[in-house]
């Protein structure tokens, strides 16, 4: 990307090509400290559903000036001589460009759902509503996916897109239970259904376990933003802060030290959260694995609303303890969550941690068990408490 | 032989209408052919941009992602 947008910058300003990105991921915001730190300066759209239905990237389409496809996946060396100077119109005058699109009426997209009743009305409904008005329509997008799949619950552009919903509201404030796990599952539905589809299957990775990445996701990220700061810029900021399975670094590889760390609780007497001061929220990806392949687990804490919970960060940060049966494996059985500098806060926390599955384990759900302690704190000036919450993670064991 | 018209029909018709339900995108639309049109938003203004928009100029459309 970088090298063709530095190649394309004076073909651009001479007005002899415009450059059209499309960035397929879930997060906008990432792409824009990306394209901030790579200084891209032609506009960029951006596609979290695949709308596009690009099966791979980088993907690139020379268009010649009546809209028709010239190059797929041009080269460099001759893009000058074979589109840049060709005449595509052999005399004919240049056709006018098409007036500036609205978005599209959501109104009229819900009232030819509701009428036809199509799969490809109710999907269409959903994409408007994801697209355009993102996460304050958010709710209704996952109504209208769930009803394309309901008509057929195969359809595998309805499951990844309903995916990217589920992730997306797991990642707002209006979250509920199992929205992060039930966008794994759809993911690696959609992915049965089309193998082939790189964009989806790195949707999955991107969660998933760090030995599946063929390279690292966005360990750019701090360089990016270390770079951008020196130059005097504020980088764009990021809502949703990565997980460590979002990164390759500083770890790569399982490490046999298992062993080191010792259970902080081995006999329970800790007391429980009984209060649900703290949700704790388990998830897998993928979802369904096969025996002697490895797996990421999402652990994710938020502090109760209700009872006005809140961290008490003078104390020693959250951490968790897994329970890992013989024979299993994972970096670390003792892990803990960073916390801020602030004496209390109400954000969520989220720890996650590979684990490798034994080889020969029958098909079939697996319960891991772990636990979590941490300080925590109920109402304004109110008791603080350590507590222990046990956590049970479900891994389905598949042929 | 009214029927068996009939029947291939409708034969023909739950062919079509399940492969339309199924088919898989194709995309990148085949060298020669015309680029459908798409609307998506822009990712920094949430402005809505076309291809169409640019008609009457050349264009390099580049699928990516940052990572």
């Amino acid at each position: 990307m970088p090298v063709w947008h530095k190649a394309t910058q004076e073909w651009v300003k001479q007005g002899r090509l415009i450059v059209l990105g499309i960035a397929q991921e879930q997060h906008g915001d990432r792409c824009r400290l990306y394209a901030q730190w790579q200084k891209f300066d032609f506009p960029i759209l951006h596609d979290p559903i695949n709308l596009i239905g690009a099966k791979v990237v980088p993907l690139m389409l020379a268009i010649d000036e009546q809209g028709i496809v010239r190059a797929v996946g041009p080269k460099l060396e001759d893009f000058e001589d074979t589109f840049l100077n060709k005449d595509f119109l052999a005399g004919k005058a240049a056709p006018p460009p098409a007036a500036k699109p609205s978005a599209p009426d959501i109104d009229a997209l819900q009232i030819k759902a509701k009428q036809s009743n199509s799969i490809e009305a109710w999907r269409s409904f959903g994409d408007g509503l994801i697209l355009w008005h993102g996460s304050d329509r958010l709710d209704e997008a996952i109504g209208a996916y769930t009803h394309s799949l309901q008509i057929d619950p195969t359809d595998d552009l309805s499951q990844f897109r309903l995916g990217v919903c589920f992730l997306k509201r797991h990642e707002s404030g209006s979250r509920q239970p199992g929205d992060f796990q039930k966008a794994a599952d759809l993911w690696g539905q959609a992915l049965e259904t089309d193998p082939n589809q790189y964009i989806w299957r790195r949707r999955i990775q991107q969660y998933g376990p760090r030995l599946n990445k063929p390279y690292p996701f966005y360990d750019w990220m701090a360089q990016a933003q270390t770079e951008v700061k020196e130059r005097g810029e504020e980088p764009v900021a990021i809502q949703f802060p990565l997980s460590g399975s979002e990164i390759a670094q500083p770890m790569r590889k399982f490490l046999a030290d298992s062993e080191k760390a010792s259970s902080p609780d081995p006999d329970g007497l800790l007391a429980r959260d009984t209060a649900g001061l703290i949700k704790a929220e388990a998830a897998v990806v993928p979802s369904r694995v096969r025996s002697g392949k490895s797996i990421r687990v999402h652990i994710d804490f938020l502090p109760s609303e209700s009872l006005e919970a809140h961290w008490n960060n003078e104390a020693e940060p959250l951490r968790i303890w897994v329970d890992l049966p013989e024979g299993w494996e994972t970096k670390s059985l003792l892990l803990s969550a960073p916390q801020p500098e602030e004496i209390e806060s109400i954000e969520m926390r989220h720890i996650d941690f590979g684990i490798l599955t034994p080889e020969g384990l029958d098909p079939g759900p697996i319960q891991i068990t772990a636990y979590a302690l941490y300080y925590v704190c109920e109402g304004k000036n109110g008791t603080c408490q350590f507590l222990r919450k046990d956590i049970k993670i479900q891994i389905e064991i598949v042929k | 032989m009214k029927m068996n018209s009939w029947m291939l029909l409708l034969i023909f018709g739950l062919f079509f209408s399940k492969t339309a339900l199924t088919a898989p995108q194709s995309y990148p639309p085949q060298v020669g052919t015309v680029h459908p049109d798409f609307v998506l938003p822009q990712i920094d203004s949430r402005q809505p941009v076309s291809l169409s928009q640019f008609r009457g100029k050349k264009v390099l459309l580049i699928n990516f992602a940052s990572w």
